[in-house]
């Protein structure tokens, strides 16, 4: 591209908090408070924060290359520099753009506003459009909430709009995905060391991928609609180092609470998180997907997991353009690192009304619950649900409370109904379910998890308990304000299903 | 073509400004730089059917008596004044603007107002006094003071757009989750202060404040304490230029506006 790197670089930061990110300024006595003042922590260590790290020494000059975190090398190629540091903002150039039906109108409109009614989008291969929030609704500006997006994108040619016009029957929608950070994986659109920008928080679930993602608001992307770049502030990476074999009655959903519990919903604010460990590497796309999803909910800015041949592998039947992973060097700098010894950890909830409201899911048997919801782009892949039939299938019981499948996309809802389950006898994941006495999976949306118009599949409409795959649990998040949720993994939310109970999913797995 | 037209100048800015920093980079905010370059008659940063935000830009003090179309001459005589509204720590984007109301599109002018009207409806019955009451549509509190963490969870700009709507001007919190910051500071519809101590707990609902941007400060008329606040620092010009486009113009990021 013509546009030049001789950008005179700022003098300061812009739109940021204006703390200059120089790491000794970092407050790391308020994280280790944070540490010591929580709950009596068990005589088991469970974690060790390794100390914060002396200020990175300033680059020198010439062929010597300053050693950069992967966050720090993704952006670094992405604003064409050689090198980059915590604290440094660039224009990046954005690799793919994703919005949907609830940000992507205002966006649009933005867009238009300021680069012109007959404005070009900067690329029409880069746009990724995805109606998913509220789909299966009468409301009528949700339905025209999808039209303006059908409009924008034929007026565009946007090459994938993964559009629906008959809301009765999703499978009669050939284009149609569903949950967007879903489909962006299942159609090949988050590849390792690019830059993916969404109008959506969960965006930093392809950080799983080992690119940089991270989700804005309206009026920056109708400016990356426009230019295809946009400022952004290169953040410092937390490490976390889990090793070890992981336990089969754990997920990487108990994996992200324990995270979130540790440090809070604002510990990671600002900040990239970097997941590593033999643990980590032994995880599937799915499962890293499912980690990095809930970065958000420390206030991450993004998550990376290293690209490797799991990685390889899923992406070679859904992409064919060429992509080049970046790892972090030996010698980078974090800020911080956390260790977590996997053998120790438990199953485990976060309780109303906050992600890190941390607790043990044996320790909450004597929480009543109302109903269980299995779904959303946390806990509603196909894993996730094979995860699910798993625990029903070890019982053979039926379930106790109403309990709520949706299935992210169409490919997850067709998974459902034709993969069978290890240990069935040939049996599909529906089957189980069936027999189980859930409720017949859904259309494939994000319905429930954030509530929606009043007529949302599963929404709460009344204050009750549910267990819930999903990834927030504030007063308000599925509908009523007093509805009291409590954050799970796909075997701890199957196994409070057949309880009545928040229950562990070991009573049934065993 | 408005499109290779639009990327071609955009290319040649960035040329443009790098053949300048060859020599020495010039600071992208001048000393001298001041709050009526950005007056919407040179600057348009949205469409000017959108009003509010248009107002926004000059209107910036907001004593009752002020004729609307005075304009500081300096950053450093914008004040607000008027009732606060005190929440707690981690409010976050649903109870701001619950899930349901996000069909509501920020940049139509009538579903602005109606985003507006719903601002904070989410915060737990706990609140005994609404931020807005009911049957109005419009907020009497033009400053939100909160705790930790402010506007965590969604990156929903309608949070911040709703909070503007309703008259909110600024919002002063302990700290903040980074995508409400920079959706503020992006839309310019809210200024995103932060305080140095708990403000949240040492003021009430109802209390009247004014906060002087170019002192750094808070005062609290019903208690008589002042409070310092961090300054807004660069974020300032970017909300005082009426959000990123403008911003964007006016360093020359962008080509100006084509209509």
């Amino acid at each position: 591209m013509a546009s030049s790197v001789g950008f005179p670089h700022p003098t300061s930061s812009l739109f940021y908090n204006k703390e200059d990110l120089s790491l000794s300024a970092f407050p790391s006595t308020s994280q280790l408070s944070i540490y010591k003042c929580k709950k009596p922590i068990s005589k088991n260590i469970l974690m060790v924060m390794a100390p914060q790290q002396a200020e990175r020494k300033p680059a020198t000059t010439g062929s010597v290359k300053t050693p950069m975190t992967m966050t720090e090398k993704i952006l670094a190629r992405a604003s064409e520099k050689p090198h980059l540091r915590p604290g440094d903002n660039v224009w990046v150039n954005v690799d793919v753009f994703m919005t949907n039906d609830i940000s992507g109108p205002g966006s649009i409109d933005i867009f238009n506003k300021e680069f012109g009614e007959n404005a070009k989008v900067w690329d029409r291969e880069k746009i990724v459009v995805i109606p998913d929030h509220y789909i299966f609704t009468n409301d009528e500006r949700a339905n025209r909430n999808v039209d303006i997006l059908r409009e924008f994108s034929m007026e565009q040619n946007i090459k994938y709009f993964y559009d629906i016009k008959d809301r009765s029957n999703f499978k009669a929608n050939p284009d149609y995905k569903g949950v967007c950070h879903i489909a962006l994986a299942q159609e090949g659109h988050c590849r390792p060391g690019e830059v993916l920008l969404g109008t959506d928080s969960h965006t930093c679930t392809a950080g799983a991928f080992g690119q940089f993602a991270t989700g804005i608001g309206n009026t920056e992307a109708g400016f990356v609609l426009g230019t295809g770049k946009l400022l952004l502030k290169v953040p410092p990476t937390l490490r976390f180092v889990m090793d070890g074999e992981m336990p089969d009655y754990l997920l990487a959903k108990d994996l992200i609470l324990q995270i979130i519990g540790e440090i809070s919903v604002a510990g990671a604010t600002y900040k990239s998180m970097e997941f590593v460990g033999t643990t980590i590497e032994s995880l599937s796309m799915e499962e890293r997907m499912t980690l990095c999803n809930m970065v958000i909910e420390a206030g991450g800015k993004n998550g990376v997991v290293s690209a490797d041949s799991t990685t390889f592998k899923y992406l070679e039947d859904k992409t064919s353009l060429p992509y080049e992973p970046v790892y972090s060097d030996a010698e980078a700098s974090f800020l911080s690192e956390f260790r977590f010894d996997i053998s120790k950890l438990e199953p485990l909830v976060a309780k109303p009304h906050s992600p890190d409201n941390r607790a043990l899911a044996r320790e909450c048997k004597d929480i009543k619950i109302d109903r269980v919801y299995i779904g959303s782009c946390t806990g509603g892949k196909t894993e996730d649900f094979l995860a699910a039939a798993k625990v029903f299938l070890a019982s053979g019981k039926k379930v106790k409370v109403p309990t709520f499948l949706v299935p992210a996309t169409q490919k997850v809802w067709l998974d459902i109904y034709t993969l069978t389950v290890p240990g069935s006898g040939g049996k599909t994941c529906s089957q189980i379910f069936k027999e189980a006495g859930c409720d017949t999976p859904a259309s494939p949306s994000c319905a429930a998890c954030m509530g929606g118009p009043k007529d949302t599949y599963a929404r709460m409409n009344e204050a009750q308990v549910c267990v819930s795959t999903t990834n927030r649990n504030f007063p308000g998040r599925m509908g009523h304000k007093e509805g009291q949720i409590y954050l799970a993994s796909p075997y701890t939310a199957a196994a409070s299903a057949l309880a009545g109970y928040v229950t562990d999913p070991r009573e049934f797995l065993y | 073509m408005c499109d290779s037209l639009s990327h071609a100048s955009y290319s040649a800015t960035f040329s443009s400004l790098a053949s300048k920093t060859s020599v020495s980079p010039p600071p992208l905010f001048p000393p001298s730089f001041k709050v009526p370059t950005f007056s919407p008659l040179t600057v348009k940063p949205l469409s000017s059917t959108f009003t509010p935000h248009a107002a926004r830009v000059t209107t910036i003090t907001t004593y009752a008596a002020t004729s609307p179309s005075s304009v500081p001459s300096d950053a450093s005589t914008t004040t607000f004044h008027g009732l606060c509204y005190v929440v707690g720590d981690n409010i976050d984007t649903d109870q701001i603007i619950p899930a349901e109301y996000l069909t509501l599109v920020p940049s139509n002018p009538a579903e602005y107002e109606k985003l507006g009207s719903y601002a904070l409806i989410g915060l737990p019955s706990s609140y005994a006094t609404r931020f807005i009451e009911p049957n109005e549509i419009k907020t009497k509190y033009s400053i939100v003071i909160g705790g930790a963490n402010f506007g965590c969870g969604s990156s929903r700009e309608h949070a911040p757009v709703a909070l503007g709507a309703a008259g909110a001007k600024a919002v002063v919190a302990e700290s903040y989750a980074r995508i409400f910051f920079r959706n503020s500071v992006a839309t310019g519809e809210v200024y995103p202060l932060e305080s140095e101590v708990r403000i949240c707990e040492e003021c009430r609902t109802g209390d009247m404040v004014t906060i002087e941007l170019g002192e750094s400060r808070l005062i609290n008329h019903n208690t008589g304490k002042e409070y310092k606040l961090k300054p807004i620092g660069d974020a300032g010009p970017v909300i005082e230029a009426g959000g990123i486009f403008a911003y964007a113009r006016k360093t020359g990021m962008i080509p100006p506006q084509s209509k």
